[in-house]
């Protein structure tokens, strides 16, 4: 069990030593791989190390327990097993050994018995016959009683066999016996000489054993009948045998001892009593029978043979009387044989027996000599010793039993240790087996224990790195004021450098360079700040109402100048049933489309761009499931966040009016390659690294996107495409606002006999113009070129005039297409007859135009003339056609909403004309313009001149009405407009290195304009910049407060400041009806003490910025009125700006106050007043 | 008694320390003969614009258990801006990092940031004090402030 034990111990041992060897090894890797984390992980390995302990010691615990367990079911089986049986077999082989013993002790007694009754028998016949014969008086008389004594004792030594011999001994001397020799089983009668004994008759009486001179004579005699068979021989005195004398019986009593034969080997037991006389007073005689214990030996060893066992019966001085062995039982000394003692046995068992018991008892036997002694070691081998006392007169007996244990426990013992050894081995292996199983069990708790301290470590390492990417978010968020504050003032030194018209062209162009440079960083930045905006989760995207269409359309406006300057038509492509308004975050919805188009445009050298939308039916989301479906490379991840997302969105989508609006993007560039289609979303990923050199660019652009639509609920990818270019789609899931959703553009123009003549250079957006035209029941024709327009325009109109000539076919042949058309031109009842010409088409490069715009001025009372310009169109072209009266005059691109205001523009006039043909033509041109920059501010444009560059701004020219305004547009008007979105949305919508140049562009124009305007107001009407403006100042911080109001006070600006955003509404609403008022009259305003401008804090107590915007704006609501506000805030993200603009904010400086920027953002929102002045 | 040169030293020492930025310069630019003690106004107003938000700063930090942090983050906010309006760059770094501290909820970043404002604040006073002696030295002794 100890051995056991140890090994056990020593295994856990082996086992911890290994465990906590893998551990230390394993911290050693740890440490080459984490040294910042060492500390930590050293708690950690302690924590561990603690743990194994205590792991270690549950398991010892377990295993002692087992093993003490299963031990103590060993013992108690073993013992129960053991005990029983060895006791119920120990009073079971007690019983036989008694038996045993009993059986020749019975023996023994019997023939006691028996000799004594052959004694008492033989006295007593001995006694009647003496007493019968009375006198002796002569020889013969003695001669016969001698003669009847003999036959007397013959008839009793014949009726005992046992017997070994009777002998009678007169007191004369006269000796009669009778002897059995055993051996030769022979019977001798041997007797004495008469004559002697008469002789010496008293003298025997007195020394028997002295009386040598007798002669002693043997006969043999027949076994049977007694008769003589031999002679008589002489034998010498008590030779044989040994005769009873009277000595033996000294005082009358019977005596018993054992004596010795000469003859025989055995003992013999020989009894002595002595016959009295008639009297009673003298011995006449003594009998002596003795009787050989040879037949006790005999029984002995018949008893025990079967038993293997020994047993003897001694006198109570020790000598031997009878064994179970055929060892001698006398010592064969040259003397007489002796009796031996026990101790002296031949036989080894019971000498060791006798010398065991003699040992042990020394003489101090038990009063009743029994003994009963279970496991004496004789020898090698156990024995049971028992002894038994037999009390005879005279003649004690001891019986010993020596029993080897051997055989009557042998079984049972050698059951016993197999149980015992099978138990033990069991147990072994039960225990052996445990300790595997709790090892194996332990193992897998401390593995699981490892892996948990290993998963711990590992969230805490996770957790560490989510803190760094916070303060990464949050040192960007920091940073980006940090960064931009320094950007913006290179930039804006920049360009006070740039208006300094002292530098040498070199170095102009070096500033140039830098300037760009730097606007390139600065978007560079903001797109990072963009992606781990993303990437952090805390971009929020807003939900606001806005035009999807005329966001769009301001987007395609913007980048039409770029795709222009690249030769790439780019055209806006949207059904007609998209909804007019739709929920949802503007600004990043343009960011999307941004990105897209200009990744488009750098990619795109010749060809088009088309931007296409349609809308979805909510309802059925089969498409998109496919769409998420086709998306398999994107991963499963993905696949299933999008299904939740899209399980989502069809739960909102049953409470809100989710629409899912498609789009594509469509290009004829160099396109992607199909394996990369994927991989182009991922961050600073590049389809062609190579074109990285050509087209700049981090790759961050289209990774934004996708995280955009993503956050919209949208998906994009690439789809293949037909041709060259790649052809973008994406859809998003938008909010339509539930009154909304049915204001599509519902056009009509099929009744209206309109004829649309489309004379665009370029192909796509004619063909899809002419396409949406005819779809929608207007008569279209195409021309591509000034030869087709004036070949058309001449087959139009004078084959109208000579449509009664009817000689139209054969003077003016015409392509099979167009003469359809013009028979079903010819078919519609007083058409009107529209012509949308490109100015491209005229010949700009010589003085041609001037005749080709005299041609066309033939049709102008014919047809209704729609010019399309281009940016750069030159001024004199322009001045012009206005001097010619084509007023109707278009920015290029043309697009649908373009096209719709054309159309109802011309439908109006029509009626106009109809109804009022007095009309003066000058009066309807202006009621005409004035209705056309209300409905769509594309053509709308400042009537001033240079002055006011850079202070025109989308929404004034919107809300206010203008009277004077006159429409002539002038070079510039595409940049003010690309520049009035730049200011709102302050350069998050696309970073991109083209749009980079055009910002340039316009902030180089704003700039310069800027400082001119200031400059020039100052050199020539000696008035401040912001002179009689009236602010309302909602700042909460006095220090800020009174630092902007000087600043402002400088300006000239008349400011009032209030506290906080609550006082800022109450201020403004202090003149409601005021408010009300002006606007039906433009002029009155400037006498009304309101305020033409808010600078509003955005974190002020009570009511922030945000909400007293909010407010304004709200109760601006039904009223055109519209006061521009400027949030002043600290944050610089662009979510800020997102906010701030989403309010209805119109622009956005930051703290601290920068003097130049906040006069620059003022003068442009209050246009109208230095338009006034 | 102090020059004229002096105290243009001990301005730009200012601006060299970093205790000053450009909003400052800014701020000289506004003041003029309509208002001659602008720089003293506006810097007295941020004196006490910052006391009062200090005082109630300590008052929110000392609150130990919970400290409205949104509430601690609108002080800091505004001692930042109106630091930063009159140009203490200093003190408007520690807004900075008293504003992360705030958004992590960490309470002890918050007692540091908080000492750290007030010793910023508590120099910069020193300096403007020091500033503004030398200028009304100057200006008594019939000089004017350089610009």
């Amino acid at each position: 069990m100890a051995t056991k034990c140890m090994h056990v111990f020593d295994r856990l041992l082996l086992w911890f030593a290994t465990c906590w060897k893998k551990n230390s090894t394993l911290t050693g890797r740890r440490k080459f791989h984490k040294d910042v984390e060492k500390e930590d992980f050293q708690y950690s390995t302690t924590q561990c190390l603690s743990s194994y302990y205590s792991v270690f010691v549950v398991r010892l615990a377990i295993m002692v327990m087992l093993a003490i367990l299963i031990g103590l079911l060993t013992i108690l089986t073993w013992h129960f097993t053991k005990i029983y049986t060895t006791k119920s077999l120990n009073s079971l082989a007690y019983d036989l050994r008694y038996e045993l013993l009993q059986r020749p002790i019975l023996r023994m007694w019997n023939i006691l018995n028996s000799t004594a009754e052959i004694t008492t028998a033989q006295v007593k016949l001995s006694e009647y016959v003496i007493r019968s014969h009375g006198n002796l008086a002569t020889q013969a008389e003695q001669v016969e009683m001698y003669e009847s004594m003999r036959a007397v004792t013959w008839a009793l030594f014949a009726s005992r066999k046992a017997l070994n011999s009777i002998t009678v001994k007169y007191r004369n001397g006269f000796v009669q016996a009778f002897h059995r020799d055993l051996k030769d089983n022979n019977i001798f009668y041997i007797y004495t000489d008469l004559s002697y004994h008469e002789t010496n008759s008293f003298a025997a009486h007195e020394d028997t054993h002295s009386n040598k001179s007798a002669i002693w004579y043997r006969e043999q005699l027949d076994p049977v009948n007694g008769e003589k068979i031999g002679k008589a021989m002489k034998i010498a005195p008590e030779d044989s045998i040994s005769i009873a004398g009277l000595s033996q019986v000294p005082d009358g009593v019977a005596s018993w001892h054992v004596s010795v034969g000469k003859f025989t080997d055995s003992p013999l037991l020989s009894a002595a009593l002595p016959v009295w006389d008639s009297s009673n007073k003298s011995i006449v005689a003594v009998v002596g029978v003795t009787t050989a214990l040879y037949s006790v030996g005999q029984l002995m060893k018949e008893l025990v043979d079967k038993h293997s066992g020994h047993m003897y019966l001694t006198s109570q001085e020790g000598y031997l009387l009878a064994t179970s062995t055929n060892d001698p039982l006398l010592t064969n000394s040259t003397k007489k044989p002796k009796l031996k003692m026990a101790v002296d046995c031949d036989n080894e068992v019971i000498r060791e027996g006798a010398m065991w018991l003699k040992k042990t008892y020394e003489n101090n036997f038990p009063p009743s000599h029994e003994v009963h002694e279970e496991n004496a070691r004789l020898g090698h081998q156990q024995y049971y010793i028992d002894s038994f006392f037999l009390i005879l007169k005279k003649l004690p007996l001891v019986g010993v039993i020596i029993i080897p244990r051997k055989h009557i426990m042998g079984q049972a013992d050698e059951r016993a240790f197999k149980t015992l050894v099978i138990l033990i081995s069991a147990s072994l292996c039960i225990i052996v087996i445990g300790c595997v199983c709790i090892l194996i069990l332990t193992n897998g708790v401390s593995k699981e224990m490892n892996l948990r301290a290993e998963l711990i470590s590992h969230l805490e390492a996770r957790r560490k790195a989510e803190a760094s990417s916070n303060y990464k978010s949050q040192f960007l968020a920091n940073m980006s004021h940090e960064l931009r504050t320094p950007m913006a003032a290179v930039i804006g030194l920049l360009d006070i450098l740039l208006s300094d018209d002292r530098l040498t062209n070199e170095q102009c162009a070096t500033v140039t360079q830098i300037r760009k440079c730097s606007t390139a960083l600065l978007h560079l930045l903001n797109n990072i700040l963009d992606i781990s905006k993303v990437e952090s989760g805390k971009l929020v995207l807003e939900e606001a109402e806005f035009d999807f269409g005329r966001e769009l359309e301001g987007l395609v406006d913007m980048f039409s100048v770029q795709c222009i300057n690249h030769n790439v038509e780019i055209i806006l492509d949207l059904s007609d049933d998209m909804p007019k308004l739709v929920r949802g975050d503007s600004a990043r919805v343009v960011q999307i489309f941004a990105n897209l188009i200009n990744n488009s445009i750098k990619f795109t050298l010749s060809g088009h761009i088309i931007l296409r939308g349609w809308c979805e039916n909510p309802n059925s989301y089969g498409d998109s499931e496919n769409f998420t479906l086709e998306q398999k490379p994107f991963g499963c991840s993905r696949k299933t966040k999008m299904k939740q997302h899209e399980n989502h969105s069809k739960k909102a989508s049953n409470i809100d009016n989710k629409m899912i609006l498609w789009f594509e993007v469509d290009d004829t560039g160099c396109g992607i390659d199909p394996s990369k289609w994927d991989s182009v979303f991922e961050s600073f990923e590049q389809a062609d690294l190579s074109t990285t050199r050509l087209h700049g660019g981090t790759g961050l652009g289209l990774c934004i996107v996708r995280s955009l639509v993503n956050k919209m609920g949208g998906e994009i990818k690439i789809v293949k495409k037909e041709g060259p270019g790649t052809l973008m789609r994406l859809y998003m899931q938008l909010t339509a606002p539930v009154d909304a959703t049915e204001q599509h553009c519902q056009v009509d123009f099929a009744n209206n006999n309109l004829m649309v003549l489309l004379a665009l250079h370029g192909n796509m957006s004619r063909l899809i113009t002419s396409k949406w035209l005819q779809k929608n029941g207007v008569l279209t024709m195409e021309a591509s070129e000034w030869n087709g327009l004036t070949q058309i325009l001449k087959e139009l109109f004078e084959a109208k005039t000579s449509t009664h000539n009817n000689d139209f076919d054969t003077h003016f042949p015409a392509p099979e297409g167009l003469n359809s058309k013009f028979i079903s031109i010819q078919e519609l009842p007083n058409p009107t007859f529209v012509i949308v010409v490109d100015i491209d088409l005229l010949d700009l490069s010589t003085d041609i135009w001037k005749e080709q715009l005299n041609f066309l001025h033939k049709y102008y009372a014919r047809a209704k003339f729609v010019w399309l310009q281009n940016h750069d169109s030159s001024n004199t072209v322009k001045t012009e056609l206005r001097k010619k009266g084509h007023i109707l005059t278009v920015n290029k691109p043309l697009y649908k909403a373009k096209m719709i205001h054309i159309l109802e523009d011309v439908i109006k006039e029509r009626n106009v004309e109809v109804q009022k043909k007095n009309m003066k033509e000058d009066d309807l041109h202006e009621s005409l313009e004035i209705e056309y920059t209300h409905h769509c501010d594309v053509a709308s444009s400042d009537g001033s001149d240079i002055s006011e560059i850079g202070s025109s701004n989308l929404v004034t020219a919107n809300g206010e009405k203008q009277r004077e305004e006159v429409v002539r547009i002038n070079p510039s008007s595409l940049y003010q407009k690309s520049n009035c979105l730049l200011g709102l949305s302050n350069g998050y919508m696309e970073h991109k290195e083209a749009f980079i140049s055009t910002r340039a562009k316009g902030e180089d124009s704003k700039g310069g304009e800027t400082s001119r305007v200031s400059g020039s107001s100052k050199a020539m009407n000696g008035k401040k910049s912001l002179e009689g403006l009236r602010i309302l100042l909602a700042e909460d911080t006095a220090v800020i407060q009174r630092v902007a109001t000087i600043m402002l006070e400088k300006m000239g600006a008349t400011v009032v400041a209030v506290g906080d955003g609550q006082q800022a509404v109450d201020a403004l609403n202090g003149m409601p009806g005021v408010e009300r008022n002006t606007i039906t009259s433009q002029t009155e305003i400037l006498s009304f003490p309101s305020y033409d401008l808010i600078l509003m804090d955005c974190q002020m107590p009570k009511m922030d910025g945000y909400e007293a915007t909010k407010e304004i704006r709200k109760s601006e609501i039904g009223t055109s009125f519209h006061i521009p506000i400027v949030a002043l805030t600290a944050h610089a993200m662009s979510c800020d700006e997102a906010k701030c603009l989403e309010v209805g904010m119109d622009a956005y400086l930051t703290k601290p106050i920068d003097f130049k920027l906040m006069e620059s953002t003022i003068l442009s929102l209050t246009k109208r007043e230095t338009l006034t002045s | 008694m102090y020059s004229v040169a002096q105290l243009v030293e001990y301005t730009s020492s200012l601006f060299q320390q970093g205790f000053l930025d450009d909003q400052f310069n800014q701020l000289q630019l506004l003041q003029d003969e309509s208002n001659p003690n602008f720089v003293v106004e506006v810097v007295t107003l941020f004196f006490e614009d910052a006391e009062k938000l200090l005082n109630q700063l300590e008052k929110e930090i000392g609150q130990e258990n919970n400290i409205d942090f949104k509430r601690v983050d609108a002080l800091v906010h505004q001692l930042k801006g109106s630091s930063s309006s009159i140009g203490a760059q200093r003190v408007q770094r520690v807004c900075i990092a008293f504003k992360n501290y705030c958004e992590e909820k960490n309470v002890e970043g918050c007692f540091k940031s908080l000492q750290d404002i007030k010793q910023e604040y508590t120099l910069v006073k020193t300096k403007f004090e020091t500033l503004f002696k030398m200028e009304q030295q100057i200006f008594a002794a019939g000089g004017s402030a350089p610009r």
